[in-house]
C-alpha cells in the first residue's frame, strides 16, 4: 500500500526575500507618512527632553546646559520644603483621588444606560447633548458656574433663598472649600462624562448580541444582562482607561482650576499645575518646576506600571 | 621671498586699519554712519478701538525721529500689557527679547541678570553720559542709579520716572450724599454712616433698582482697592525703618496695625454694607457695577473714575442716573494722630533695562535717550495741535474730544501714553504740567480731577529708600506670597466676626510660614549690617 502523503496543516510560510528597491516601491507611502508624525516626537517630546537635566542644574536656561553647573537634589529638596508645593501636591491627590472614583465610573455609567435606550433617534439626540459640554472651554463654564452658583448673585441660590424665605440663606458652592470641591468634581463630570462614553459605546458595538439573546432566553432581566453580559464586556476597556487614568494622579489641568478657583477657595484649589505655572513662568524658577514636572513624571510611571502588573495578576492583559 | 612679505604685511596693516576705521567712524558727529536695526519692547493693551502700537501715528513719530537724529530704524516688539511678566520672561528664555526692554518685574530682571541674559549698565552708561543728557535730565542719578549693587556695583536697569505719585483715593458719589443731606465725610465713623444710609435709602437712590444695591465696592485686591481703610489704621510715627522692614508687599499689608483696617472691612462685609460676590468675580464685573450706578463708594488709582474719556466711570454714571451723578474723592481715613496719612511712591517706575541679546548698547542707550526728550515726551503726550489739544491762555495743555476719524488716528491707548514714554509715567510738560492735569481728562468736569489729586497727595509720605542690595528671599518666595496675599485679605473679610480674628491670623501665620517672615528677618539683617539700625522682627506675632 503505498503511502499517502498527507499535506502539513500547519504549512510554514517562507520569507520572501525582497530587495530594498521592491521594499521601498511598495511600503514607502507607508513611511512617508509617518514622517510627520514621527519628526513631531522627535522635535517637540524627545528633543525637549535633554533639558530634565535642568531639574539637577542650577536655575539658568540662557547659558548652554551643558555649561550650567550641576546642583544635585537641591532642587527637589526645595519643593519638599516648600510648604505651596506640599499644599499643591495634597490637593491635586485629593482632587484627582475624587474624580477618579466620581468621575471615572460616570462614562461607564451613562454608556451603559444609553445602551439601553430602544428609541434610536432619542438616543442619538441624548449623546449629542452629552457631547456638547465637552466642547465648553474652562472659561466659560467658570463664567456660567459664577452665574448660577455665586453665593448672593448665582440663579440656585437666588431660588433657595426663595423657596426657604431666608434672605441670608446660602449655599456656599464657590466660596466655601468643601462645597467647592464638590462643584469642581462635579461639573468635571458634567464636561466630560458624555465625551467619555465614546468609547466604551464604540466597545459595546463588539460584544456579540448572541450573548445578549442567550441571556434573555435564560431568562436574564435587563439588569442581569447588564451586569454579566455587558459590564463583563467592557471590563478589558474600562482596565486599560483606569490605568491610564493612575498614570494622571499627580497630574492636573491647568485651565480647570485656573478658571474655577478663586481667592476664597485657594487653600484647596491650588494644583501643582498652578504652581508650576506660578513659580516656572512668573516666578522664573525653571529648574525648581522642571524638578517638580520630573517627581510627577516618575510617579506617574510608577502607578502606571503597578496598575498595569495588578492587573495582568487579576488576569487582565493590561497595556504593555 | 622678502617682497612678498612686506607686501602680505602691508596688506595685513591696510586692512587692519581699514576695519578698524569702520568700526570707529561708526557713529560720527552724533549720528551712526551705517544705518542701525532696533528693536523696542512697547505694551500693547489691546484696547478696543485703539491703535497698534507698533505702526500708530506715535510709533511713527518716534521711528522717524531716531532715523533722522541718530540713523537708527528702530522696529517695535508689541508685549501684552497684563501679560508683560510672562511675554518677557519668555522672549529673554528665548533669546529673541527686543534691544530694549521695560518691565515693571525687578525680580525677573535679577533672575535673568544672575543666568548673565542682561547687559550690566554700569559702564555703558558712564562710557556715554555726555550723549544722554536728556536720559539724565529726565531721571536724575536718583532713579538710574536705583538698583545699583552697593557691593558689586552692577546696574541692572534704570527706573524710569514717576511724575505723579499720587496712588490711591477712596471715591463716594457725591450726589448721592447731596440727596441723602449728608456732608462729605471726614472721618471713618461718618464714613461707616454714609454707608449705611446708602444701604438703608436704596430706594431713594436706585428706584427700580434698589436690590442692586452696593454701598461699598472692592475686588479681590483688597490691599489696592480698601488701601486706604488699612492705611488708616496703621501708627502715625511709624519710622522709615520699620515701615522698609514689612514694606515688602506693595499693599503694605504688613505694616503693624493693618489687621485692624482689615477688621473694619470685616464688620462692614458683615454688615451688608459690601458687595458679597466680591470673591467669585473679576475687577471687568466690578467696572461693570459701578458704571451702572449702583455703587456707593469704592478705592481705586487715584484718578481711576476719570479715566478712558467717554466710557469713564465718570460719563458712564452720568449717562445712567443723570448729568449730576459724580464720584469724588474723599480721605475719611484717619491715623492714630488724626491725620488721613497717604503712603505714596517713590519717584520709580517701570525698569528699562538691555537684554545681552541687545545688538547695538550704544544705540539702545540713545533711544532711552531719545525718549527722554522733554520735546519728543510732550508731542506724545499731547499730540497735534488743534487735534489732539488745545492750549488755554495760561498756557496749559487741554485734551479734545476727537471726532470719531481723528481717533482713530490719534487715540492713545494709555493715560499719557506711557506705554511709549518708557522712561516716564506722568505728564511731561515743563511749566504747563500742574496746570494741564486737569484738562487731560476729557469730558470729566476738572474740578474733580483737582481735588482728586489734591486729596491723594494731601499728607503723603514717602517712605525712604535703603541701598541695602538685593533681598534675596523676595525672589525665592515673592511669586508665592504675592499670589498668597489676596487669599488672605479675602478670606479674612469674609469670615464671620467671631471668626475674623482666628482667621485672620491663621492666614497671617500661613503667609509668615511661606517666606514672608524670611524676608522680614533677611531686611532687617541687611538694615542692621549696612544702616546699623536694628529693628525687631516679631511685630507681627507679638
Amino acid at each position: 500500500m503505498s503511502q499517502v502523503k498527507q499535506p502539513s496543516l500547519s504549512r510554514e510560510i517562507k520569507p520572501q526575500k525582497m530587495s530594498w528597491a521592491v521594499y521601498l516601491r511598495r511600503y514607502g507611502t507607508l513611511y512617508l507618512l509617518l514622517v510627520l508624525p514621527v519628526l513631531f516626537f522627535l522635535v517637540f517630546r524627545y528633543y525637549p527632553m535633554q533639558w530634565i537635566a535642568l531639574a539637577f542644574k542650577k536655575n539658568n536656561i540662557i547659558q548652554p546646559l551643558w555649561s550650567v553647573p550641576w546642583v544635585g537634589f537641591e532642587w527637589f529638596q526645595k519643593a519638599f520644603q516648600t510648604k505651596a508645593f506640599l499644599n499643591a501636591l495634597r490637593n491635586t491627590i485629593t482632587l484627582n483621588l475624587m474624580d477618579l472614583v466620581c468621575g471615572f465610573p460616570a462614562p461607564i455609567i451613562l454608556a451603559l444606560l444609553l445602551n439601553e435606550l430602544t428609541f434610536k433617534r432619542f438616543k442619538k439626540v441624548t449623546q449629542t447633548v452629552l457631547y456638547l459640554p465637552h466642547f465648553l472651554s474652562w472659561i466659560i463654564i467658570s463664567g456660567l458656574a459664577t452665574r448660577l452658583l455665586a453665593d448672593n448673585d448665582g440663579l440656585l441660590n437666588l431660588i433657595y433663598k426663595q423657596m426657604t424665605g431666608n434672605s441670608s440663606a446660602v449655599i456656599p458652592f464657590l466660596s466655601n472649600p468643601s462645597y467647592w470641591r464638590w462643584t469642581y468634581i462635579v461639573l468635571g463630570i458634567w464636561k466630560e462624562a458624555g465625551w467619555g462614553t465614546i468609547i466604551y459605546l464604540a466597545a459595546l458595538t463588539n460584544i456579540s448580541p448572541e450573548l445578549y439573546e442567550a441571556a434573555a432566553v435564560d431568562g436574564a432581566g435587563r439588569f442581569r444582562r447588564m451586569w454579566h453580559v455587558t459590564l463583563p464586556g467592557l471590563r478589558p476597556t474600562i482596565i486599560t482607561l483606569l490605568i491610564m487614568r493612575m498614570g494622571y494622579i499627580l497630574g492636573s489641568e491647568f485651565d480647570r482650576p485656573l478658571a474655577m478657583s478663586n481667592k476664597l477657595v485657594t487653600d484647596v484649589s491650588q494644583l501643582i499645575s498652578i504652581y508650576v505655572y506660578e513659580q516656572g513662568i512668573q516666578g522664573l524658577k525653571y529648574s525648581l518646576t522642571t524638578a517638580v514636572g520630573l517627581f510627577q513624571n516618575v510617579v506617574a510611571v510608577i502607578f502606571i506600571l503597578a496598575t498595569n502588573a495588578l492587573a495582568k495578576r487579576m488576569g487582565e492583559r493590561g497595556i504593555m | 621671498m622678502k617682497r612678498i612679505l612686506a607686501i602680505l604685511l602691508t596688506l595685513a596693516l591696510v586692512a587692519s586699519l581699514g576695519i578698524t576705521s569702520a568700526f570707529a567712524e561708526d557713529f560720527a558727529d552724533g549720528k551712526f554712519t551705517n544705518p542701525q536695526h532696533l528693536t523696542v519692547e512697547v505694551y500693547n493693551r489691546y484696547n478696543d478701538g485703539g491703535t497698534d502700537p507698533t505702526s500708530s501715528v506715535y510709533a511713527q513719530y518716534i521711528k522717524d525721529g531716531m532715523l533722522e537724529k541718530y540713523n537708527i530704524e528702530v522696529e517695535f516688539v508689541s508685549v501684552g500689557r497684563w501679560s508683560e511678566v510672562d511675554d518677557i520672561g519668555n522672549l529673554l528664555a528665548a533669546g529673541q527679547a527686543p534691544d530694549v526692554c521695560v518691565t515693571y518685574s525687578y525680580p525677573t530682571i535679577l533672575t535673568y541678570a544672575d543666568m548673565g541674559g542682561i547687559v550690566d549698565l554700569n559702564e555703558p552708561l558712564t562710557q556715554y553720559k555726555d550723549e544722554l543728557g536728556n536720559l539724565w535730565n529726565l531721571l536724575e542719578d536718583y532713579n538710574i542709579y536705583y538698583d545699583q549693587d552697593p557691593e558689586t556695583k552692577a546696574l541692572w536697569c534704570v527706573e524710569a520716572r514717576l511724575l505723579n505719585n499720587a496712588r490711591i483715593n477712596t471715591f463716594i458719589r457725591e450726589d448721592w450724599l447731596t440727596k441723602l443731606g449728608l456732608d462729605i465725610p471726614k472721618t471713618e465713623e461718618e464714613f461707616e454712616n454714609a454707608l449705611i444710609a446708602f444701604r438703608d435709602n436704596a430706594e431713594t437712590l436706585l428706584g427700580a433698582d434698589a436690590d442692586k444695591m452696593i454701598p461699598f465696592l472692592t475686588t479681590t485686591d483688597i490691599g489696592w482697592m480698601c488701601n486706604q481703610v488699612i492705611n488708616g489704621h496703621v501708627a502715625h510715627d511709624i519710622s522709615d525703618e520699620t515701615a522698609y522692614v514689612y514694606g515688602y508687599d506693595s499693599r503694605q499689608i504688613l505694616y503693624p496695625g493693618a489687621k485692624e483696617g482689615i477688621r473694619t472691612l470685616n464688620k462692614w462685609y458683615n454688615e451688608g454694607l459690601m458687595w458679597k460676590d466680591f470673591a467669585l468675580n473679576d475687577s471687568d464685573q466690578a467696572d461693570n457695577l459701578i458704571k451702572s450706578g449702583w455703587v456707593g463708594a469704592f478705592g481705586h488709582n487715584y484718578d481711576y473714575p476719570y479715566r478712558n474719556g467717554e466710557d469713564s466711570i465718570q460719563a458712564s454714571i452720568q449717562r445712567a442716573a443723570g448729568a449730576d451723578a459724580a464720584f469724588v474723592a474723599i480721605e475719611p481715613f484717619t491715623d492714630d494722630a488724626g491725620v488721613p496719612r497717604k503712603f505714596l511712591s517713590d519717584r520709580v517706575d517701570r525698569k528699562c533695562f538691555l537684554p545681552s541679546t541687545c545688538s547695538n548698547v550704544h544705540a539702545a542707550l540713545l533711544y532711552l535717550d531719545f525718549i527722554s526728550d522733554p520735546e519728543v515726551i510732550k508731542f506724545l503726550q499731547v499730540g497735534q495741535e488743534g487735534i489732539v489739544h488745545e492750549v488755554t491762555e495760561d498756557g496749559a495743555y487741554r485734551l479734545l474730544a476727537m471726532s470719531d476719524e481723528d481717533k482713530a488716528v490719534w487715540i492713545q491707548n494709555s493715560l499719557n501714553n506711557i506705554d511709549h514714554t518708557i522712561t516716564a509715567n506722568g505728564q511731561y510738560l515743563g511749566d504747563a504740567t500742574v496746570a494741564s492735569l486737569a484738562l487731560g481728562y476729557t469730558p470729566v468736569d476738572p474740578k474733580y480731577i483737582t481735588i482728586a489729586y489734591d486729596t491723594a497727595m494731601n499728607e503723603g509720605r514717602v517712605v525712604a529708600k535703603f541701598s541695602v542690595g538685593a533681598i534675596e528671599s523676595e525672589n525665592e518666595v515673592g511669586s508665592s506670597l504675592d499670589s498668597y496675599r489676596d487669599t488672605w485679605l479675602n478670606q479674612a473679610v469674609v469670615a464671620s466676626v467671631e471668626e475674623f480674628d482666628s482667621v485672620y491670623d491663621a492666614c497671617q501665620a500661613e503667609y509668615l510660614g511661606m517666606g514672608g517672615q524670611q524676608i522680614i528677618d533677611e531686611r532687617a539683617a541687611k538694615l542692621k549690617e549696612v544702616y546699623g539700625v536694628e529693628v525687631p522682627t516679631d511685630l507681627l506675632t507679638k
